[in-house]
């Protein structure tokens, strides 16, 4: 029998009348037994049957008990020594063994006149079910409790049903008000001050459950909560407000899946990366872009992390919809402000996307369709509660968007995407649990037939997790993650070819957490092996003319290692510490060009070519990476956080484009390109309102970034042999205010964000052709100074939920021609400095309703569609403005690119 | 790399759910830019250098010229060649003595109230002639039975330089069609010409040949009215350099295809003209050297699905006396039916429906072949 299941049995047995004790004499010679010689031997004789765990027990011998003759004298004198508790109050003369604390029935009065911190009124939460506070536990030696001093009490949060562990509960104590938060393992560690309390757990979607305990001592005290409504990712929109408050990082979001799922989208997909643009400081340079920026970093500062592997375009069909299937999240946690020391390689933000693990109990399974594409989700043990799986995949199930054109260009065209996520998990027991996790998405576009678009990412992670003890866990991942696109053109034999770019990584890491009394340290190391092959241009066919031609191939290696401690100094101060050393080494065989230093890079300046052999390392980057928070507790409700960052980003996305495309390439730091460094400096206001229904957090930030990539006026990025002539070095700042008013529970909802953030970038080069706007401050692509989100949801019934979402953003800067010429009948617009005019403002309204089928449980399926506007406002917001002769004038146009509301309906059912 | 731009998706999303808008963009009062303009040839005719001044974003061009400069192109050997303004702002060369060569190398220089411009000096490279100029229908839409297909017009050329000395190519090209007005008018048939506006040049330096193949020139939509009668195009090859390419190659990307997501961002497009007297005086336009040779082609066929472009002209018929007020000015009978019974005339307030003229010229064009 496992520990993880004695609080639920506990509850059955409450739920009958308990039978008076008995009392039961033992006498005869027990001295020298095995505990569980002894228990067999009892139970022959006594009608008692006991419940415990094999390990608990297996040192203990039974001595000589003299005086004492009754089974609950021993057993106490046996066990208690050991943290041991029993309680035999229950039905049909069960006895259950508890490890680290004691079982006792609600009519036995807690020791109320121990506790050390005055009773105060904490409980203005009603209707919560008495079944589920009936109980009592001990916690630690009861002899302790005149001590004076903090205990820690741990424990591993389970879901009931599925088995697996539950991340993000609060564990809150509201009498003193403390809390925390289960980590990843569905861990919690809290230290308070012994006495009597009611631990709240709570968490999304889940029933909350009132532990009453009696904390004497140090001890463990596992837990396992309930979904509400049905199992399968299910939860409603909602946040952990006291996440917030306890949080040592400034700027950390999590996004829950229900919520994505009800999000309006374009055409009816949910998708994790517009859903994150709703949070404070995320946006993009427009909509159905691909990629996001983070408080005023560039698209590639992202690191977008699936199964722990970096995932390197995180987007289908040229950006419209998310690469990554929103079945397989459990929850996704955006990093913007205070990056934990354990990541790294990138400056802007971290969003790291926590796949689900797979029921353990049953096979479930959800399909759906909407406009676009088809999905469906597996998953189910195969050997229950040890090996299970899941399984999703999403694909375009016809092309009929584009059918839909009579568009002669259009004709023979096609788009088509799909992806798939596998996972197999297997708990070889509580301390070691491995998985093996694949995902796979690909993408096509045919333009006329000829030329063929193909790009698809592929992900392969192997993770080992072991703990040493509650307190000291790890985990080992392994895996590769690769990117690549090819470009085919047959229009022409005698000219088709194949074009192809692709980026691999192989990483390993070890990670380490370890409690130790206010400590938790996290510590680990990571290795990623970066292999590039910039372009291949290769003929397609005998007939083609086309010349092989390859840029050389890049290879790298990452390597860095962290330490971290959150202290938590006292109730009032916590620190989290850390700092990461990263290096970066750039491996041959490579040549390189070395230009004179004085004057612009070109052929004409090359005064020296060095050539490195196979392994060598022809360029080292690194160095120390700080990352400090401090959390101040202002009171019980609210709180303030200080943090400050410094990190290295090693590759670079290399993108001419106002959006950042598909066949943008990747680039490692080499011998000309340094690593991006970037330094945030953010603090935090956090509060919880009215009776703790609203949360606010106010966030303002300050960023730095140097070594940031941009290319002279119209370079061609694809296939350029000698890109460190065409480079401008780029400083950037950024600074912001993000402001946060949230209502996550009751019948409605809602949450109002605002931002006010800048950016701006500044070129430094020794000429003219190698600055921008003449080496002055200008504001990024994605500089929108005003962004104001608004979202609600009403559950008007539990078979119907009303969604709306409204989005405001200043328009984003864009460059105009100031003048034209002309050159015989061609005309050409000549543009000045760069984004210095704006297009007009966005504002979008979406609108969607979910119907939930008949809420019978029995039912096979549970159906539930899903209807939403897009734009419901029609307005065409701009996205772009660009400039075409009309009638011997250059006149300027707006591009919008979804101009009128765009209705979608989508089916699912679980089963 | 133009393959690279996802043109495809433009139109998809223009067609999905996009749009554009037309604006006013509320740019400020820029200073009128220097723009030169002008080619040295191999051929024996006069060359010229156009000097104008830009006009602002939104104005219509007109003609700025720059006059009383004083341009001059210097050859190789060091000969300057003095080039004479004739009409306003445009310089021309003397044809009796200065032609350009394959091989010499020019450089231009401009000199204009003690500003002096200069070039650096362009080599002239060969250029082979134009191996084959050709179409092919293209099926716009094709309906249900063949009286609802439309065709249009694809145009391509091939080019091949056996020495392999030319390796970047550029082309322009004039079109003219004949146009015939349906109706007994006055002027029923004329010649329109047009200059190419669209950038077309290829780089074979990624080839093992100087070859270029199937190269798309035009396409011809049933927009337009020039597949009705014969259509004719002059197309002219050009051998530039590799400076010159990635010249037009940036107008290519920063004025011509734009109006999409990835839209590349935009810069000015540096000039090969350089102010000696101001280095940071910005300069527009380009001074180019080339060797031409030039290909035409004539096209008779029929193409289905042209539209009829006159559907809107007879606004009126007249019976009785035909009133001379206004006859061929307000006015224009486009069809005469005087000897019927009783006599009527059909009128038009359109000019362009009674007289080709206002379209084109009813001069035949000396090389115009009717087949």
């Amino acid at each position: 029998m496992r520990i993880r299941t004695i609080i639920f049995i506990v509850f059955i047995l409450f739920s009958q009348k308990a039978h008076p004790q008995e009392e039961y004499v033992i006498d005869w010679n027990i001295s020298g037994l095995s505990f569980e010689e002894f228990v067999l031997q009892v139970e022959s004789r006594y009608p008692v049957k006991f419940f415990y765990e094999k390990e608990w027990v297996k040192n203990l011998t039974l001595g000589n008990y003299g005086n004492k003759s009754d089974l609950n004298g021993i057993l106490q004198e046996l066990l208690n020594p050991d943290s041991i508790y029993f309680y035999n109050g229950a039905a049909k003369g069960h006895i259950i063994l508890t490890k680290y604390f004691a079982i006792k029935q609600r009519g036995e009065k807690a020791d109320d006149n121990q506790s050390y911190i005055p009773e105060i009124d904490y409980n203005d939460e009603s209707g919560e079910s008495d079944k589920s506070r009936n109980i009592l536990a001990d916690i630690g030696n009861p002899a302790d409790k005149g001590k004076p001093g903090s205990v820690t009490l741990t424990g591993y949060i389970v879901n009931q049903e599925t088995r697996e562990p539950v991340a993000g509960v609060t564990v809150y104590f509201p009498r003193i008000s403390a809390g925390t938060i289960s980590n990843s393992y569905g861990f919690y560690k809290i230290n308070v001050p012994r006495g009597n309390y009611s631990v709240r757990f709570t968490f999304i979607g889940m029933k909350d459950k009132i532990i009453d305990i009696n904390l004497y001592g140090s001890g463990e005290l596992d837990i396992e909560m309930k979904s509400v409504l049905v199992p399968l990712k299910e939860a409603v929109i909602s946040a952990e407000k006291d996440i917030t408050l306890h949080r040592y990082e400034t700027g950390v979001e999590k996004l829950n899946v229900s919520s994505l799922k009800l999000m309006t989208t374009s055409l009816g997909e949910s998708d994790i990366v517009k859903s994150a643009l709703l949070i404070p400081g995320v946006n993009s340079v427009g909509e159905g872009s691909a990629g996001f920026n983070v408080r005023g970093g560039s698209a590639d500062q992202n690191l977008i992390l699936l199964y722990g592997a970096p995932l390197y375009n995180s987007s289908h069909f040229f950006g419209f919809f998310s690469a990554i299937n929103s079945d397989i999240i459990k929850d996704v946690t955006l990093y913007k402000g205070g990056i934990p020391a354990k990541y790294g390689g990138r400056l802007s933000s971290v969003l790291d996307i926590v796949p689900r693990e797979g029921n353990r109990n049953e096979f479930k399974g959800n399909a759906g369709i909407s406009p676009v594409t088809t999905h469906f989700v597996c998953e189910g043990p195969i050997i229950k509660d040890t090996l299970f799986y899941l399984i999703t995949g999403r694909t375009t199930y016809s092309n009929w968007v584009l059918k839909l054109m009579e568009s002669p260009g259009l004709a023979n065209s096609r788009a088509y995407f799909n992806d798939l996520n596998m996972r197999l998990a297997y708990d070889i027991n509580r301390n070691n649990k491995i998985d093996f996790s694949t995902y796979y998405s690909y993408d096509e576009f045919r333009l006329n037939s000829d030329t063929t678009y193909k790009y698809r990412n592929n992900i392969v992670s192997f993770r080992w997790r072991h703990n040493f003890s509650s307190r000291f866990l790890s985990a080992l991942t392994l895996n590769n993650s690769s990117y690549r696109y090819d470009i085919s053109s047959l229009r022409v034999p005698q000219e088709s070819f194949i074009l192809d770019h692709r980026i691999n990584s192989s990483g390993a890491r070890i990670d380490f957490n370890l409690f130790m009394g206010k400590n938790e340290f996290n510590f680990g190391t990571e290795l990623i092996r970066y292999r590039v092959v910039p372009g291949n241009y290769l003929p397609a066919g005998d007939s083609s003319i086309v010349m092989p031609n390859s840029i050389q191939r890049q290879r790298g290696i990452e390597g860095a290692i962290y330490f971290d401690d959150k202290l938590t100094v006292n109730e009032f101060l916590s620190v989290n510490a850390g700092i990461r050393f990263s290096s970066y080494f750039a491996l041959g065989p490579q040549t390189v060009m070395i230009y004179d230093p004085g004057s612009e890079r070109s052929n004409a300046t090359v005064t020296d070519t060095l050539t490195f052999g196979r392994g060598g390392i022809y360029k080292t980057y690194g160095g120390p990476e700080l990352r400090l928070s401090v959390n101040f507790r202002l009171a019980k409700y609210s709180s303030i956080k200080l943090n400050y960052n410094h990190s290295f980003q090693y590759i670079h996305l290399l993108s001419n484009t106002t959006s950042i495309s598909p066949t943008d390439t990747w680039k490692l730091s080499d011998y000309h390109m340094k690593p991006q460094a970037g330094d945030q400096l953010a603090a935090g206001y956090y509060a919880i309102l009215n009776k703790n229904k609203i949360e606010l957090s106010a966030e303002v930030y300050f960023k730095k970034m140097q070594n940031m990539v941009d290319f002279k006026g119209g370079t061609n990025l694809i296939m350029n042999q000698f890109i460190e002539r065409d480079l401008i070095n780029v400083y950037g700042k950024s600074y912001g205010f993000e402001l946060l008013l949230k209502k996550p529970e009751g019948r409605i909802r809602w949450s109002v964000g605002y931002t006010y953030s800048r950016v701006f970038l500044r070129s430094k080069g020794s000429n003219d052709e190698e600055l921008i706007n003449s080496g002055n401050w200008f504001p990024a692509s994605f500089d929108k100074p005003h962004d104001l989100v608004f979202s609600i949801n009403c559950l008007y019934s539990r078979r119907v939920n009303l969604a709306a979402n409204y989005t405001f953003s200043s328009g984003r800067p864009v460059t105009y021609p100031l003048s034209a010429y002309k050159i015989g009948n061609i005309v050409i617009n000549h543009y000045s400095d760069r984004n210095e005019y704006r297009i007009p403002d966005y504002s979008r309204l979406d609108l969607s309703i979910r119907l939930n089928g008949t809420l019978k449980s029995k039912k096979i399926a549970h159906p539930y569609w899903i209807f939403s506007v897009y734009n419901v406002l029609g307005r065409s917001n701009v996205y772009s403005a660009f400039f075409r002769s009309v009638n011997n004038t250059v006149r300027g146009y707006y591009l919008s690119i979804f101009a009128r509301p765009i209705p979608s309906i989508s089916f699912n059912f679980d089963f | 790399m133009n393959l690279l731009r996802y043109t495809g998706l433009i139109i998809l999303l223009a067609n999905l759910t996009g749009c554009t808008i037309e604006f006013l963009p509320e740019t400020k009062k820029t200073e009128e830019l220097l723009v030169v303009e002008g080619m040295v040839t191999d051929q024996n005719r006069i060359n010229r250098i156009m000097l104008s001044k830009s006009v602002q974003t939104g104005q219509p061009f007109t003609s700025k010229p720059v006059k009383g400069a004083r341009v001059t192109i210097t050859d190789e050997n060091g000969l300057v060649n003095d080039l004479t303004e004739f009409p306003e702002g445009t310089y021309n060369t003397d044809s009796t003595t200065f032609r350009g060569h394959v091989g010499g190398r020019y450089s231009l220089g401009i000199e204009l109230n003690d500003t002096t411009y200069e070039t650096d000096f362009i080599e002239m490279l060969p250029v082979p002639e134009i191996k084959s100029l050709y179409y092919e229908k293209t099926v716009i839409r094709a309906g249900r039975d063949s009286s609802e297909l439309e065709e249009g017009c694809s145009i391509f050329l091939d080019s091949y330089d056996p020495s392999g000395k030319c390796l970047f190519f550029r082309w322009d090209y004039v079109e003219t069609w004949e146009y015939v007005i349906p109706y007994a008018a006055l002027n029923k048939t004329c010649w329109i010409t047009e200059n190419s506006d669209e950038v077309l040049i290829r780089n074979t330096s990624s080839f093992s040949q100087a070859r270029v193949t199937k190269y798309p020139v035009l396409f011809i939509s049933n927009k337009t009215d020039r597949l009705k009668e014969t259509y004719s195009i002059l197309v002219n090859q050009y051998s530039i350099t590799e400076t010159e390419y990635k010249f037009w190659e940036m107008v290519q990307n920063i004025s011509q295809k734009v109006g999409s997501p990835y839209d590349i961002t935009p810069s000015a497009i540096p000039s090969n003209i350089r102010c000696v007297t101001d280095p940071g005086e910005t300069v527009l336009g380009y001074f180019s050297v080339s060797a031409t040779t030039r290909k035409r082609l004539f096209i008779h066929e029929l193409f289905m699905g042209q539209p009829n472009f006159f559907t809107y002209c007879a606004t009126d018929t007249l019976s009785g006396e035909l009133p001379q007020t206004g006859l061929n000015s307000e006015f224009w009978v486009i069809e005469d039916f005087s000897d019927e019974i009783p006599p009527f005339w059909v009128i038009s307030t359109f000019r362009e429906c009674a007289d080709c003229t206002v379209r084109g010229t009813n001069i035949r064009p000396p090389f115009w072949d009717d087949k």
